[in-house]
This record gives C-alpha cells, sequence and structure tokens, in this order.
C-alpha cells in the first residue's frame, strides 16, 4: 500500500512523475525534495526520485536510492515498478522481470506494469510468460484487435501454432462487418493467418485460403509468391509454372522464379553488347555461371574472339554499332578478372590483361582496383595497397574506392593510415574522431579489420578492444529489437515482425560475429601460452624473428602509447566547441582506449569464454568455432567440454588437420592428468572417446594419418608437429620433412607462411633457407622477402 | 544477380553496401537528413514498410562457412511518408545504392521499379519523392532520364559538405493504370476459363454460385495524359 499524502503533496507527487515523464528533471528533483523534506520516508517519492537520478546518469546512486525506497514501503507497486526500470535501464533483465512481478502482484489491475512485463518476457524469450501477459492483456482489452493479434503472436511464438490460429479465426468471428479492402491491418492478418497455417505444413488449406481471403490482398506480391510457392509444393506443374511466369512479369531478376531450366544461354550476344558498352561490371554479372565449367570455358573464349575480331576490323565489315571505343578495354578487363577469379585463376595471365586495359585507359578507377586485388593474391599486401591507392586518388569522390583503399591499407598493416583514408568520409563533427564515427554507424568490416591488423603487429590490446566492440555492436542489434515488440504490433506487421523475431534468435550466428570472436580467442590463447611481458600494448611475438626484433617493437609500441596520451592531454584542454551541450545522457569516458586492461588480464581462459559461448551457441556446425572451444576448454582442464567440441569437430571433419592434432593431444592430456578427472567424467570419457582405433599406437595413428594425406600440406605439417611432440628426438627429422613441404605441388604461398611460422616457433635452422627458397618461388609476394 | 524483398537478416549486409558506397558528411541530427544508419533504422523500415525495400544479391559467392548469409550488393531503402504535409499518400526513397562492381548493370533501376509497384499495390502510394545531390551525375541520370522523376526544388546546403540537393519526385499514376490492366486481363482470362462456352460477356453475375462484387475500372482523361483512374463499384449487373 502507497503511504497517504496529504492533498498538497498528493499534486505535488503528480507534478514529479509528469515532470519525469517529460524529461524535466531538474524540476522533478526539485519537487520530490519538497515532499520528502516533510515525509523522509515516502517511498514512492523516494522512488520517483531515484528514477530521474538514473536519467540523470546517476546509476549508482539511483541505484541505493530504489533500494531505500523499497525499505521504507515494501507494499508500494510504485516502488517495486520503479526497482524493475532501474534493472530494465541496467540491461539487468531477468532481476527486473522479478521486480515488476511483484509490482504486478501488488497491482493486477495495472495496465502500465502488465506491459512493461510483457515486453521484457519477449525480449527474453520467456514465451510461456509472455502468454500469461497477453492472455490478461487481451481479458483486460478485449475490443482492441492488436490484443488478440498479439495474443496469436505469443502462441505463435510459443510453438502453438494451431491455437494461433485459432485466436485470429475468433476474432474475425466477432467482426459484425468485413472490414474495407483498404484496412492495412486487416490485410496483413490476413497474410498472417495464411503463413501460420502454412507453417503448420496444411499446403492445400493455405492454398484454399489464400485464394479465397487473400484475394485482394493489398500485399499483392506476398500472394503472388506464395500461390506459386504453394501449387508448386502441391505438385500441380502447370499452374505453379504458370504462376511463376507471372512473377517472372514482374521481376526477371530472382532465380527462386525459375525452374530451373529457363536459363538464358546467348552469352555470346549478351557479352558482345556489354563489351561495346564498355561495361565494367560484365564480369560481375556472368560469374554466377563459373559453377558450371563449360560455360567457364566458353566465357574468355567468346571475349578473346571479341579482342581479335576487332584487330581484323579494318578488313571486314563492322560488326558493332555506335561507339565501340570502350570495348577492347573493357574485354580486357573482363579477361583480367576471370583470369583473377578463383575459379579460373592464373595470375600472370590476369597482369597482363589488366596492364593491357589500363594502357587503353590509364584513369579506369576499376581497373587499378583489379589490378590491386590481382597483387593481393599474389601475397604482396604491400604493392595491392600502394595501387589501391592510386585507383582512390583517380576518383577522391566515391566512398567505395575510398573503403577499398583503406581496407587495403589495414592488409599491409598500415593501421595508421587506414584510419586517416576513412576519415575523408566520416562525419567531421563526431567527438573522438573518424574510429568513433565508425563505432556509431557500426562499420563492422572496419573493426574485424582494424582488430585483424593489430593482432598481426602483435599489439594484442588494441586488437582485442576492436573485437570487443564488434561484439558490443551484437549486444546493441540484439537490444534494438525492444521497441518492435509494441511499435510492430502497432503497425500491424505481423509477419515481417515474426521474421525478425527469428533472425534475433541467432544472430550471433553471423559471419560478421564469427569472424571477431574467433580472432578474440585465438589472441586469448596466445595470452594464456605466452603471457605478456610488458605493460603497453601486449607486443607478441607473432612476426617477430628474434629477441632484438621483439625489443624494438615494444619499444616502438611504448613510444606510441606515450605519444598517444600526450596527444590525447592535449585534447582534453583544447576548448572542445564540437561537443554538444550536456544533455545528461553524455557518452561514459572509455578507461581503456587501447585495450591494455583487456591484455593485462591474468585470466584470459575466462575472459576467452565471453566470445566462445556464443560461437559454440549459434555456430556448432563450424569446425573452427569447435576447434578453438577444444583448445580453450582444454586448458582450463575442461576435459569433457574438450571433448565435446573434439567429437562435434570429428563429426564435421574427421581428416581436419587440426582435429587430427587434437585427437591426439586429447589422449595424452587424459594419460598425464588421469588423477584430476573425476571417475565419473572418466568413465564417460572412456565410453565416448572413441576416434582412436584401439590396437595402434599414437605414433602409426600419426604415421597413417600422414601418409594418407602425405599431398596436403596443411595435413603433413598437423601430422609433423605431432611426431614431434611425441617423440621429441626426431626434431631435427620432422624440421626436414617441414622445409620438404615446399616441394608439394599444391602449396600456396599462405601455406608456404605457415610452415615457416612453425619453423621459426621451433627455432629451427631451417627457417632461414626455407625462407629464401619460398622468396625464390613466390618473387612477387611480400611475406617472404620482408626484413622480418 | 537476385532482385528481391529485403528481409530482416540482410541487414547486416544492407548496412555494409551503405557504409561502403554512401559518404558520411551530414550535420543534421535526423536519420533522414543522413545517408549512413544503424542497425535500428533499417529494421524501422524493414518492419513498417516490409513490402517497400528491396535489395540486388551475389548468388555467385562461394559459401565459406555454413552460417553464411546472403551478400548485397546492392539495395533501396524506402518508406511511405507518415502523416504527408500536403495529405497525399507517397512514397520516400530513404536510400538507394549499388556496389562499385555491380554498377551500369541496370541493377539500381530493378530495384526502384519493385519498390515504386509495391508503393501503389500496397499503400496506394500518389507519388514518390527522394533528394539526391546535385553532384551525382549517374543518380541523376538514372532518377530523371530513365525512371522520369521530375525536379521539384533546390534544397540548399542539404548535405554538411555544403552540397545542395534536388528534391525529385516521379507520380506513380502510370503504375496504377498497369495494374489495372493486369487485373483486368487477369480477370478476363478466369473468368473464360472458369465460364467456358457458358458464360457471355455482361452475365457473369453469380457464376459458380457466389455473386460476385466487381470492380470495374474507368478511365478519365487518360488521352490527355491525366491518367486520373476513377473506381466505380459494379456489383449490380451493368
Amino acid at each position: 500500500m502507497p503511504q497517504p499524502l496529504n492533498s498538497k503533496e498528493s499534486s505535488l507527487f503528480r507534478t514529479v512523475v509528469r515532470n519525469y515523464e517529460d524529461k524535466q528533471y531538474k524540476k522533478g528533483i526539485k519537487a520530490a525534495d519538497q515532499i520528502l523534506k516533510k515525509n523522509p520516508k515516502h517511498g514512492d517519492t523516494l522512488a520517483m526520485k531515484a528514477l530521474i537520478m538514473n536519467s540523470q546518469g546517476k546509476t549508482e546512486e539511483a541505484f541505493a536510492l530504489g533500494k531505500v525506497a523499497l525499505q521504507c514501503d515494501m507494499k508500494s507497486h510504485v516502488c517495486w515498478h520503479v526497482y524493475g526500470l532501474l534493472y530494465r535501464a541496467a540491461k539487468n533483465f531477468e532481476e527486473a522481470i522479478k521486480a515488476y512481478k511483484f509490482a504486478l502482484k501488488l497491482e493486477p489491475d495495472s495496465s502500465q506494469i502488465q506491459r512493461d512485463l510483457a515486453l521484457l518476457q519477449v525480449q527474453m524469450r520467456d514465451y510461456q510468460g509472455y502468454l500469461v501477459s497477453r492472455r490478461q492483456m487481451l481479458t483486460q482489452r478485449s475490443h482492441i484487435r492488436q490484443n488478440w493479434t498479439a495474443l496469436a503472436v505469443a502462441l505463435h511464438l510459443n510453438g502453438e501454432l494451431s491455437e494461433a490460429e485459432g485466436v485470429l479465426t475468433t476474432y474475425e468471428g466477432t467482426l459484425k462487418n468485413p472490414p474495407s479492402k483498404t484496412d492495412f491491418e486487416n490485410s496483413e492478418a490476413v497474410m498472417y493467418k495464411n503463413s501460420l497455417i502454412a507453417e503448420q505444413g496444411d499446403t492445400q488449406k493455405a492454398l484454399d485460403h489464400l485464394e479465397s481471403a487473400a484475394k485482394h490482398n493489398l500485399d499483392r506480391l506476398a500472394v503472388l509468391e506464395l500461390r506459386a510457392q504453394y501449387l508448386a509444393q502441391l505438385g500441380q506443374k502447370e499452374e505453379a509454372a504458370k504462376a511463376y511466369r507471372t512473377l517472372i512479369d514482374r521481376n526477371s531478376e530472382y532465380k527462386t522464379y525459375y525452374d530451373g531450366d529457363e536459363f538464358r544461354d546467348a552469352a555470346d550476344k549478351y557479352l558482345n553488347r556489354m563489351l561495346d558498352k564498355g561495361v565494367p561490371s560484365t564480369f560481375a554479372n556472368l560469374k554466377h555461371l563459373y559453377s558450371n565449367s563449360s560455360k567457364k570455358n566458353i566465357l574468355p573464349v567468346i571475349v578473346q574472339q571479341y579482342i581479335d575480331s576487332d584487330k581484323s576490323a579494318a578488313n571486314d565489315e563492322p560488326k558493332r554499332n555506335g561507339d565501340t571505343s570502350k570495348g577492347a578495354s573493357a574485354a580486357y578487363y573482363f579477361l583480367a578478372q576471370h583470369y583473377n577469379y578463383y575459379l579460373s585463376r592464373d595470375l600472370d595471365a590476369a597482369l597482363e590483361n589488366i596492364e593491357k586495359a589500363i594502357e587503353l585507359e590509364p584513369d579506369s578507377v576499376d581497373f587499378h582496383l583489379t589490378k590491386a586485388r590481382i597483387w593481393k593474391h599474389y601475397g604482396n599486401t604491400q604493392k595491392a595497397s600502394e595501387i589501391m591507392e592510386q585507383a582512390r586518388t583517380l576518383d577522391t569522390r566515391d566512398r567505395h574506392i575510398n573503403t577499398k583503399a583503406a581496407k587495403y591499407q589495414l592488409r599491409n598493416d598500415e593501421t595508421e593510415a587506414a584510419i586517416k583514408t576513412m576519415g575523408m568520409f566520416t562525419r567531421a563533427e563526431t567527438v573522438g574522431g573518424p574510429l568513433a564515427d565508425l563505432h556509431d554507424m557500426q562499420c563492422m568490416w572496419f573493426l574485424t579489420e582494424d582488430g585483424q591488423s593489430y593482432a598481426r603487429q602483435g599489439k594484442l590490446g588494441l586488437a582485442l578492444k576492436r573485437f570487443t566492440s564488434v561484439y558490443n555492436v551484437f549486444d546493441v542489434w540484439q537490444e534494438d529489437q525492444f521497441d518492435f515488440h509494441s511499435f510492430s504490433l502497432r503497425k500491424g506487421q505481423i509477419r515481417a515482425y515474426v521474421d525478425m523475431m527469428r533472425w534475433e534468435d541467432h544472430l550471433r550466428d553471423h559471419p560478421f560475429f564469427s569472424r571477431a570472436a574467433l580472432s578474440a580467442v585465438g589472441i586469448y590463447l596466445n595470452i594464456h601460452d605466452k603471457p605478456l611481458s610488458n605493460g603497453t600494448n601486449g607486443i607478441g611475438d607473432a612476426n617477430g624473428d628474434d629477441a632484438a626484433e621483439r625489443k624494438k617493437a615494444a619499444k616502438k609500441a611504448r613510444k606510441e602509447a606515450q605519444k598517444a596520451e600526450r596527444e590525447a592531454a592535449a585534447k582534453k584542454n583544447e576548448p572542445n566547441k564540437s561537443t554538444k551541450e550536456g544533455d545528461g545522457e553524455a557518452k561514459k569516458k572509455d578507461d581503456d582506449p587501447d585495450g591494455v586492461k583487456l591484455a593485462a588480464t591474468t585470466e584470459p581462459m575466462t575472459d576467452a569464454m565471453k566470445f566462445l559461448a556464443p560461437l559454440l551457441q549459434f555456430s556448432p556446425k563450424s569446425i573452427d568455432a569447435q576447434i578453438a572451444g577444444f583448445e580453450v576448454y582444454i586448458r582450463r582442464k575442461k576435459y569433457l567440454l574438450a571433448l565435446k567440441c573434439l567429437l562435434a569437430a570429428a563429426a564435421l571433419g574427421k581428416e581436419h588437420p587440426k582435429v587430427h592434432e587434437q585427437i591426439v593431444r586429447f589422449k595424452l592430456a587424459m594419460e598425464k592428468d588421469m588423477e584430476s578427472v573425476p571417475p565419473k567424467s572418466l568413465e564417460i570419457i572412456k565410453s565416448e572417446f572413441k576416434l582412436l582405433p584401439e590396437s595402434t599406437s599414437l605414433s602409426q595413428f600419426n604415421d597413417e594419418y600422414l601418409k594418407k594425406h602425405q599431398d596436403s600440406v596443411q595435413s603433413t605439417l598437423s601430422a609433423l608437429r605431432v611426431r614431434r611432440l611425441l617423440a621429441p628426438d626426431t626434431a631435427t627429422r620432422c624440421e626436414k620433412d617441414v622445409a620438404a613441404v615446399i616441394k608439394l605441388p599444391s602449396i600456396t604461398f599462405e601455406e608456404a607462411r605457415e610452415a615457416l611460422e612453425l619453423l621459426r616457433s621451433w627455432q629451427s635452422s631451417e627457417a632461414a633457407s626455407f625462407k629464401s627458397s619460398a622468396a625464390a618461388k613466390w618473387p612477387k609476394a611480400t611475406v617472404f622477402s620482408s626484413l622480418t | 544477380m537476385d532482385i528481391r524483398l529485403l528481409h530482416p537478416s540482410d541487414i547486416p549486409h544492407v548496412q555494409h553496401a551503405n557504409i561502403t558506397n554512401l559518404p558520411e558528411k551530414q550535420v543534421l541530427p535526423m536519420p533522414q537528413n543522413q545517408e549512413c544508419y544503424f542497425m535500428k533504422y533499417y529494421l524501422y523500415h524493414a518492419l513498417s514498410w516490409p513490402q517497400l525495400s528491396y535489395v540486388a544479391v551475389d548468388v555467385s559467392r562461394p559459401k565459406k562457412t555454413p552460417y553464411d548469409y546472403p551478400r548485397i550488393v546492392g539495395y533501396v531503402l524506402a518508406k511511405m511518408e507518415e502523416d504527408p504535409p500536403d495529405g497525399v499518400q507517397h512514397g520516400h526513397i530513404t536510400s538507394l545504392s549499388v556496389m562499385r562492381t555491380h554498377r551500369r548493370l541496370g541493377i539500381a533501376e530493378k530495384l526502384m521499379k519493385q519498390s515504386q509497384r509495391a508503393m501503389v499495390e500496397t499503400y496506394g502510394a500518389q507519388y514518390v519523392s527522394l533528394h539526391v545531390r546535385v553532384s551525382n551525375n549517374a543518380a541523376l541520370r538514372l532518377y530523371r532520364d530513365t525512371l522520369g522523376f521530375k525536379n521539384e526544388n533546390v534544397e540548399a546546403k542539404y548535405y554538411a559538405d555544403g552540397e545542395d540537393a534536388y528534391s525529385m519526385k516521379l507520380e506513380l499514376g502510370f503504375i496504377r493504370e498497369q495494374i489495372l490492366d493486369e487485373e483486368e486481363a487477369d480477370e478476363d482470362a478466369d473468368e473464360g476459363e472458369a465460364v467456358g462456352d457458358v458464360g457471355k460477356a455482361g452475365e457473369r453475375a453469380g457464376v459458380n454460385g457466389k455473386e460476385k462484387s466487381k470492380k470495374r475500372k474507368v478511365r478519365v482523361g487518360r488521352g490527355l495524359g491525366v491518367g486520373e483512374l476513377v473506381e466505380r463499384n459494379e456489383s449490380h449487373k451493368s
């Protein structure tokens, strides 16, 4: 029960509430203090004051005061509601739900509390709770269609499809007159109901419903698409084909509409037309044909003929009309892209053709862009970056080429130049400069590439910082759906809402997340294996050849950090005109801008879990995720969990080189650490770990693997790693065998780099000669020619 | 290339295409005057008017993981004007861009046409509006020459770097006509089949035992290029 106030104070209290709603926080505090002067223990006022303080950014004080309010008046629904709102603001949704439930017990008829509770329940995917709330809300206001639809959505999300459909039908039955054709809410409700019928698997019923109830539906495309799809599913081929033809007439560019065979031929005609026009994206438009090897072989022949025909054009009748002056360069450009494509790669041919194209059109951005890509594929990040920069200067107003230039700078570890390049297109007035703007705009590719570049440079703190930023953006994306739980019902767009909910359910399976997360886990593994020795920004020895190199890098990093600190201090003293006036929601200052604290962790394996857990939960079919999981769990001596990852990885690819290594390492770890494992776990492990044949020894197992995969560089490297682990006395031979992989016909420069890194990590004397033979084999790649 | 509706799950890659292609140089704080947005603004479009935004997908990309999302090479992000000041239902193009590697393939035009059609079909839009940098010749060619947009006026210093914007507009009456033509053709065909040789023009009511309420569309002033349409309910046999 709220404590009573006299009439003057009651009206003051209403003012406080109004002030809060109008965001007049100072006035609100003042009015609250006036009440509290006479009634210092008035719970509701204390609670409202806490709520206002929270909006002013004083989170901790607000929580403290919110607790005091509750102590003063445990029976007040206002105090509990506010307590829930405070938790909600702090994103502690579980506690918020508990508080709302207390509030609702005290005041069961409050639609405001009920609504806040329902929204949190659906955000937290507590569908059963949401269902209870929605039933309650429908009972309270059954005259509003939204509440019926909302109950159907709750049932739907809870997996009760036919009940959901039933609710919609019940509502339809209450309508005395049929809704008008332009009633959008009704139009969408019909389509939503149709999707519920289809989802239950009764395609015929869905088709009948569509043809009767949705004939004149406002979402015409959806009706046409669904009808075609249902007909196809029902095997009514002729009707389906007719329906798809209607769709093709609307939009000829959607493969789903084609039955597969109706595919364009006439490549010759098409190519001639496009090349005559000098369309640079012709290749981009045709490369989907490359999965078909005969098409893949025909296309360059046609283009070559096109070029050749031009050479004899003087003798022949003119074959092409109009201005075809750009035809030849477009043709060379096509061939350059063809030979640069992963399915038809011949980099020397690609380079030859792009040079010819550039000769004809020296100012083409696109040609230079492709030239840079060719150099990237050669493994020459330096040259690739230079040429992409050249391409950028040919059109400084185009953000796409600007983006590419920055990306190539990052790939070449020119992090400072890259942010400068990006800054040419970010908002000038953002406090914190281009980097802050890229964070605001959730520029995922930059955060990830920047982090990976820092990781290569051994600046593990900054790398972790960026990956954490990516992690945080995903938190924001998850939070973003919150407003739509109510918004979408008001808008009546139910199918799109359900679509969003389903996507948000597995939001973090996105490669934007897994790429950053895998990189972060990798860094934490590095930190665990080689604890950082200096306090600057965790210079590891990923690339360093020797101790002197590392020292130099550490010194450089320290200097950079000091410089950054000085600059930051200088900035602070500047009168910062562009800062917005304090609006009470000022950004909190980052107390670890360079990730020094992140990298200085003493529990890297615990920290890694933050990234690993979502990887394993949402991307269980990613072999890289399972491999990373094993690495973390084996270090944490969580053998059951390590085994779980290993089994999952083996199911995805038993012959994967890393999986092979992990099988052996798991066995070794179990032999070594048997005593520390609880007997029950040991029993499970024994019954589940069947990846090793019983009668073979580990070295036999390894030898067989090596023999079986002797043509594969990565498998060979894995087997040699294992051999050295099993028999350290074979080290010299292992090193020689690693060096010999350069003779394997299939070897790529990336694999050679891996071999070189392995030799270096063994401090092998083979490294130097391996590097020079690799440099001779890949003269254009930078990794083997550079000094490091 | 696939041209299809934008789904919420496409948004990260749409956002990627957007920030790769479009400059972020506005000072105005309102999202509608910006060119780059955070995810929620895309969600707002996709969940408010799910029929209006389209994407172009590069279907040739090899799968790298079991969790690959379609690679978006172009998109149109569109909306209906909420509470239009002129009281006329109309659409607005919030953002349109195509990756440099896929330009000059007609993708932008195709995206626009799908969106425009849906604006009319689903929301009864009378026209569609947009803003474009006065220096953006490629976009101007598309809007003015290919799609038939007209300049409404110039908004001075619309962009933070001092550049002006053209405010452009396209009347969508021609799409409404097109839709009605198709519907008529459709209905004629449908009834032709259902009725067989029994049915005769003018005796359509009551076919298959159903009392049909039929709409007939009458064009007014088409020859004058007005393209105004009037609907008359003709449920009673004329």
